[in-house]
């Protein structure tokens, strides 16, 4: 079923919230409720609703205002008596049924992670789920948790390495990088297959040196060790000491280092030679040579240990110590089998046989090597039973050690088949990892082609960075800087903004202090979302377009741009800055789950490797902002700026992002977050649409705000807004009212001129990437001044999302990625350029005729 | 949606039933509307939609217990229901069977079913398989949270001497109740190492001792330690059998078996070598307590009580009882085939160590399980070929019955984790249910207050008594599982 909402009389039409009266009247009327998930029409009675009072659709029943029903639902319509939730409709079947019979089953085909965040967005506790289900969603949920975990860990100990806090980082990073990581250069692949060569080398040696014919005798008739295979032994243990010294030595995390598994089978391998010298150097004057020389025979057997330095070398190996460990438990099974089989049957034996005359089987001890090698099949036929009593006892013994040994083995080879499947995906991975950043990095990945590097993508979902205590450490800083609550200087801020992306930095730590010192609404926002922030410190690397946490979490921006407009001061951009993190840290844990699980087709897309899609709307806000500021004096100097502003934010700011890596078991309290963030969205809503109706107060207010509104397109203009737009435009029918708000107040103050330069462009897009049928009430809403044009693609950014939310269209978000690659391409030129490059390039996007006009005549109208 | 009934709707006139044939009902499921034809609903007029149609002419009162909400404008009958489950469910009007929609789990479609009263003999077989499944699994699941229940249960109401029965009964039995039952476990666990350790050492003939008469006797202070051990034994076994509920049900279930077997034959050549002596010659006796000691061995199995993989191999062999026999059977005709023809290959050899079938089956034997003592071993060119090929014919005929032995093995091993976790979550689903269960009760006297007429007392308290669909009648006496819930919070 499409969008049931309807055009007429969907709320967001109409400029001012229904009355409380309204809508207890429209609940009253009715028995029942519908319910719009996802496009999915679902008809309830509101007395089922109320069996779960607490839930989210609990809530539902008592909310008679209208921001309290926003808080809940994403949009509604009071005549059709439907409430619309911009979630995925697979999960809200079954919810739905737990309201009806109690009992809360689960789709098969859905996946754990998802749907337990399903359940978080409707309030309803997994312990509800019953047992049939349980079971499967709990093991996937584990088994998926800790997937993550350990490719978070393997990722982490990549990226942990840094180098920056002693001398010559530079070259002990060279180092590093090439001792540990064969892959990065010929040279440390030559290096690594140097090093095998030498492990091979000295154990051939250690082998050779017990032949008989190549020992010599010392003055003691002791056999020694051959000279040149001793030399051969030195120079080995030569190369493997100084390959050790100099891994110790670029090691970023020296203890971490040592405590390594296979640096201390390094340590292992070469201690025992510098042991044996050091013994008999210091005891060749004393006589308990002979002590000396047992301690010394059991060194030399722990130089066997140098066979274990090729696990260094081998995955499979490194995935056979990993099994062997993680089924410990198997193990035991196996030998406690094996060991009863033999207490079993040997003693059957020996009671068998022990008449026997000149029988082997003496006593039961002596009788468990027979069982032993018979269980295992071996058969050295040193002991065999003689009676018929004892050679039936044999068959049974060997049949039963075919099985005994059989049954165990199935599981620990399920575990290592896993891990080593497992270990293959990462390297892949990896691999594809630091290829894609060595590009971003040189800039190419701009030129690369966009189709190809989808079609790569697919499995770079793979991929999950974390962010290693840099995240936490930036947290701490903020918080310290709380404290201290001085004045934030906006023009400062704007220079900085405008100069370059270094000024980051500084705006991360200027930014927080506003937000604490003050109780406005928007600073709460801030708060909390430094609370995700520090909640998870780890996302996954690749944002994407069809999150819907995004769309929630871009409410609070949403909310400070309306701040700007009741008084001049601007604190807004602050706390923007800090929010753009989080924001993509967010949808990206998010897109990385649901999309993973729910729009497979669609999920391969969004993992772009360039994260370019939120790109895209910054590039259209962009657009937007400095096409009225064109004609303005300052489009010279911002224009520029914002560009290079924004790309080298672009190219900066995803990889920090990426590293980041998901943590899902976090996504709980973030969820929470979302929810107590809407509560708090809708406050300053309100507000601006009270200034609204007094007319005289807007517009004596209009200069400060016609200024306060140019700062904030500056800051617009910034690289995380730009970003941070996309999410915040995908926010869901909330804000219109508001937005319509302030467009009315610029057009008062006659900022009108600037308005309706590209509405064409901006319809065209519009109707590029929706459905027809959604747009036309968007353009009643519409007014003139820019922020009709920011409405625009707040618009089109909405129908993205709608598009990219109903899994029929994966061409469409396959369409919309490409023609958002190539914005980016466009952007360096000028900004009209940009947009009609934009329409030109993706040929394959539909448009509609007509509709710049329909726009254009709306905008005249008014 | 165009109906099978819609095409013979006009001309079909059998008698009586016409206003029902003609009847078109609109139903609506949770959003999801359907139409429907009167005769088509009353093929099976046991279902709910067929009463529907049935009692139209009843009156409000009579729809109203069979639907949710009637509008009377569009002549719609709302149910508040799954609508997914729903259209599987009226397949059966259709074409008379049903076939679950992939994904939907099995418990909660049948749960679907009974609500449409529609027969769950229509549920198609291949989707019936896949239902009861899962109620087994359910099943299990409910068994044993009735054992943790049953170990949680502490009725005050009952005898001293019953509740102290009681404790010495988890005291034993579960280890992990509480910290001195596991020690117990882990020194019963010990004794029995100690013992087997004792009984194979005792075999050692430099550890032995010669008496009086030049029999070999087991050294005094192993015959001390074993004393000591079978004294534990006992006192364990005895007090089991005290404490244990059922005592008939106790003595011959197979662990407890096991532990006579270990006990007994002490027990029995004790009273031999005192009494034996007067009934029968010595020798008689010492050979009757020899053959006693073989039956020490049984105390190895003592240990599967201690360990979760043993009574897992154990079930597995259990169920997998076809399979053994398979293997058994497919060994024993090779080791006849193989025997056969070795024997007759080996014939031509004058120095043979085939000297007749029955003693070449044990070389096929060890030939086949790939052992090769290499105390019989063919020596003539066709003898060794035939070797080769039982040796190949072994691999295989071992290898393909055991793979379904290990499948049961795996499938059992996983899922006895699966239920563990799963009981588990039962038990905190239940208690979950009871809390809210009041909760919602009083939630909903307030709201019966404030907005009265709206909610009918029956909806709101649906929640409360509906529990957890693992609920099968085992535990369905509410008061009885509430009541020790509480006592052991």
């Amino acid at each position: 079923m499409p969008l049931g909402m309807n055009k007429h009389g969907s709320r967001s039409t109409t400029s001012l919230p229904p009355d409380p009266t309204e809508i207890v009247r429209s609940k009253a009327c009715s028995r029942r409720v519908k319910l719009n998930v996802g496009g999915l029409a679902h008809e309830v009675l509101w007395r089922t609703l109320d069996r779960l009072p607490r839930t989210r659709l609990g809530k539902l029943r008592d909310c008679n205002t209208h921001d309290s029903l926003m808080e809940i639902c994403d949009d509604y319509n009071l005549e059709e008596n439907e409430y619309f939730f911009d979630r995925h409709p697979g999960a809200f079947t079954s919810i739905l049924n737990f309201y009806r019979t109690g009992k809360l089953h689960m789709m098969e085909e859905m996946c754990a992670l998802s749907f337990s965040q399903e359940l978080d967005y409707w309030g309803v506790d997994e312990i509800y789920l019953e047992s049939c289900c349980q079971a499967r969603y709990h093991q996937k949920k584990e088994q998926m948790n800790e997937e993550l975990k350990r490719e978070a860990e393997t990722l982490r100990e990549r990226e942990g390495e840094e180098f920056d806090n002693t001398c010559c980082a530079e070259k002990r990073k060279k180092l590093w990088d090439l001792l540990e990581k064969p892959n990065s250069s010929v040279a440390a692949k030559i290096l690594a297959i140097i090093s095998i060569m030498f492990i091979v080398l000295s154990t051939i040696a250690l082998s050779l040196n017990t032949l008989p014919e190549l020992q010599g005798v010392d003055e003691f008739g002791q056999t020694t060790d051959n000279p040149q295979l001793a030399h051969v032994e030195a120079v080995c243990i030569a190369w493997f000491t100084m390959e050790y010294l100099l891994r110790f030595l670029s090691s970023p995390k020296k203890w971490k280092f040592f405590k390594g598994p296979l640096n201390a089978i390094d340590l292992l391998a070469i201690l025992p030679y510098y042991v044996t010298i050091f013994l008999t150097e210091s005891n060749k004057s004393v006589l308990q040579f002979q002590n000396v020389r047992r301690v010394v025979q059991i060194f030399r057997i722990m130089r066997i240990l140098r066979i274990l330095k090729l696990a260094r070398h081998s995955t499979g190996l490194q995935s056979l110590g990993f099994t062997l460990r993680r089924s410990y438990n198997e193990l035991g099974l196996l030998i406690l089998f094996l060991a009863m089989g033999i207490m079993i049957f040997s003693s059957l034996v020996f009671f068998a046989e022990k008449d026997e005359d000149d029988t082997k089987f003496k006593s039961i001890p002596a009788s468990f090597w027979w069982a032993t090698i018979t269980m295992t099949t071996v058969g050295y036929g040193d002991i065999y039973p003689k009676t018929l009593l004892g050679k039936i006892v044999g068959g049974l013994c060997c049949i039963a050690g075919v099985l005994v040994i059989a049954l165990p083995i199935p599981i620990i080879v399920n575990n290592f088949s896993e891990f080593y499947k497992e270990q293959k995906r990462q390297e892949k991975a990896i691999k594809r990892r630091e290829a894609l950043e060595r590009a971003k990095r040189n800039g190419s990945i701009v030129s690369m082609n966009m189709k190809d590097a989808f079609a790569r993508s697919i499995e770079l979902m793979d991929i999950v960075v974390e962010k290693n205590g840099e995240s936490i450490a930036k947290k701490d800083k903020v918080q310290d800087n709380h404290l201290s609550p001085s004045k934030w200087k906006w023009t400062k801020r704007t220079l900085s903004e405008t100069s370059s992306s270094k000024s980051f930095e500084t705006k991360e730590q200027g930014s927080p202090e506003k937000a604490r010192s003050s109780s406005s609404p928007q600073h709460l926002n801030v708060q909390q979302l430094e609370d995700m922030y520090n909640k998870m410190a780890k996302t996954q690397s690749q944002p994407n377009l069809n999150t819907k946490e995004s769309s929630q979490a871009g409410k609070p921006k949403e909310e400070l741009e309306m701040e700007t407009l009741p008084g001049p001061m601007v604190p807004l951009l602050a706390t923007r800055t800090d929010g753009i993190i989080d924001m993509r840290s967010m949808s990206s844990i998010d897109s990385f789950i649901s999309c993973a699980a729910e729009f497979p087709d669609c999920g391969r897309f969004s993992h772009s490797p360039l994260t370019a899609l939120p790109c895209k709307g910054g590039i259209n806000v962009i657009q937007e902002q400095s096409r009225p500021q064109g004609s303005s004096a300052r489009y010279a100097e911002i224009n520029p700026g914002s560009e290079s502003s924004h790309r080298s934010a672009f190219f900066i700011e995803s990889p920090k992002s990426s590293i980041k890596a998901s943590n899902p078991l976090k996504l709980r309290s973030l969820k929470v977050n979302f929810m107590e963030e809407d509560t708090s969205t809708l406050v300053p809503a309100s507000n601006v649409l009270r200034t609204y109706p007094d007319p005289l107060k807007s517009r004596g207010a209009t200069a400060a705000a016609t200024d306060s509104s140019l700062l904030s397109d500056r800051s617009l203009m910034s690289p995380e807004t730009s970003i941070y737009t996309t999410a915040s435009a995908r926010t869901p029918p909330k804000s219109p009212e508001s937005q319509a708000a302030i467009a009315f107040n610029f057009h008062d103050a006659g900022i009108h001129k600037y308005i309706d330069a590209d509405t064409d462009d901006e319809g065209q897009l519009m109707y590029d990437s929706s459905p027809p049928g959604n747009v036309s009430p968007k353009y009643t809403v519409a007014n003139s001044g820019y922020l009709k044009q920011k409405d625009h693609v707040y618009r089109t950014e909405k129908n993205h999302l709608e598009a990219a939310a109903l899994p029929t269209s994966p061409k469409l978000i396959g369409q919309n990625c490409i023609y958002s690659m190539e914005g980016i391409t466009g952007r360096t030129q000028g900004n009209q350029e940009t947009v009609r490059l934009e329409n030109h390039i993706s040929p394959e996007v539909h448009v509609l005729p007509g509709s710049g006009g329909h726009a254009n005549t709306h905008a005249q109208s008014i | 949606y165009k109906m099978a009934g819609d095409s013979r709707f006009p001309d079909v006139d059998t008698d009586g039933s016409e206003k029902s044939e003609e009847m078109e009902i609109v139903v609506n499921v949770g959003g999801v509307r359907q139409v429907f034809y009167g005769d088509n609903l009353n093929q099976y007029p046991e279902t709910r939609l067929a009463e529907l149609v049935n009692c139209l002419s009843g009156g409000y009162d009579s729809i109203f217990s069979l639907c949710d909400d009637y509008d009377p404008g569009k002549r719609e009958f709302y149910f508040d229901r799954d609508p997914d489950a729903f259209k599987c469910i009226i397949d059966v009007y259709y074409f008379g069977e049903i076939h679950m929609k992939k994904g939907i789990c099995p418990i909660c479609f049948k749960n679907e079913m009974e609500f449409w009263k529609v027969d769950l003999k229509f549920l198609d077989d291949c989707c019936k398989a896949h239902l009861s499944e899962k109620k087994e699994e359910l099943e299990e699941i409910a068994r044993r949270v009735q054992l943790i229940l049953d170990d949680l249960g502490v009725d005050a109401s009952e005898s001293r001497w019953k509740r102290c029965q009681k404790y010495i009964w988890k005291f034993l039995e579960k280890p992990e109740s509480s910290y001195p039952a596991r020690v117990i476990a882990v020194l019963s666990f010990l004794f029995i190492l100690i013992s087997s350790v004792v009984m194979c050492v005792g075999t050692i003939p430099d550890l032995q001792v010669v008496d009086a008469e030049g029999n070999r006797m087991e050294h005094p202070t192993l015959d001390s330690i074993e004393t000591a051990c079978i004294g534990w034994f006992t006192m364990e076994y005895v007090l089991r059998l005290i404490s244990s509920p059922n005592k008939l049900h106790f003595a011959l279930s197979f662990m407890n078996i096991v532990d006579v077997l270990a006990i007994l034959p002490f027990y029995v050549s004790l009273t031999l070598t005192h009494l034996g002596a007067k009934l029968m010659e010595l020798s008689n006796v010492q050979q009757a307590v020899q053959a006693l000691r073989i039956m020490r061995i049984a105390r190895i199995f003592k240990l599967a009580r201690h360990s979760s993989g043993l009574q897992t191999l154990t079930y597995a062999l259990k169920r997998s009882f076809k399979e053994l026999g398979l293997l058994l059977m497919y060994l024993a005709v090779g080791i006849f085939v193989f025997s056969a023809l070795g024997y007759t290959m080996e014939q031509s050899h004058p120095e043979t160590l085939f000297k007749s079938i029955p003693q070449s089956f044990w070389w096929a034997i060890i030939t086949m399980t790939t052992v090769g003592y290499g105390d019989i071993y063919p020596k003539t060119t066709l003898g060794k070929l035939n070797a080769a090929i039982s040796f190949l014919c072994g691999v295989i005929a071992i290898a393909l019955p055991i793979h379904p032995i290990i499948n049961n093995f795996v499938r059992y091993y996983n899922k006895q984790r699966v239920l563990e976790t799963a009981a588990k979550h039962e038990l905190e689903l239940m208690e979950l249910n009871s809390a809210e269960g009041k909760a919602t009760g009083s939630r909903s006297e307030l709201e019966d207050l404030s907005r009265e007429g709206k909610d009918d007392p029956f909806y709101s308290s649906r929640i409360k008594v509906s529990h957890s669909d693992t609920f099968i009648h085992l535990l369905s006496e509410e008061k009885n599982y509430r009541t020790r819930l509480q006592s052991c919070k």
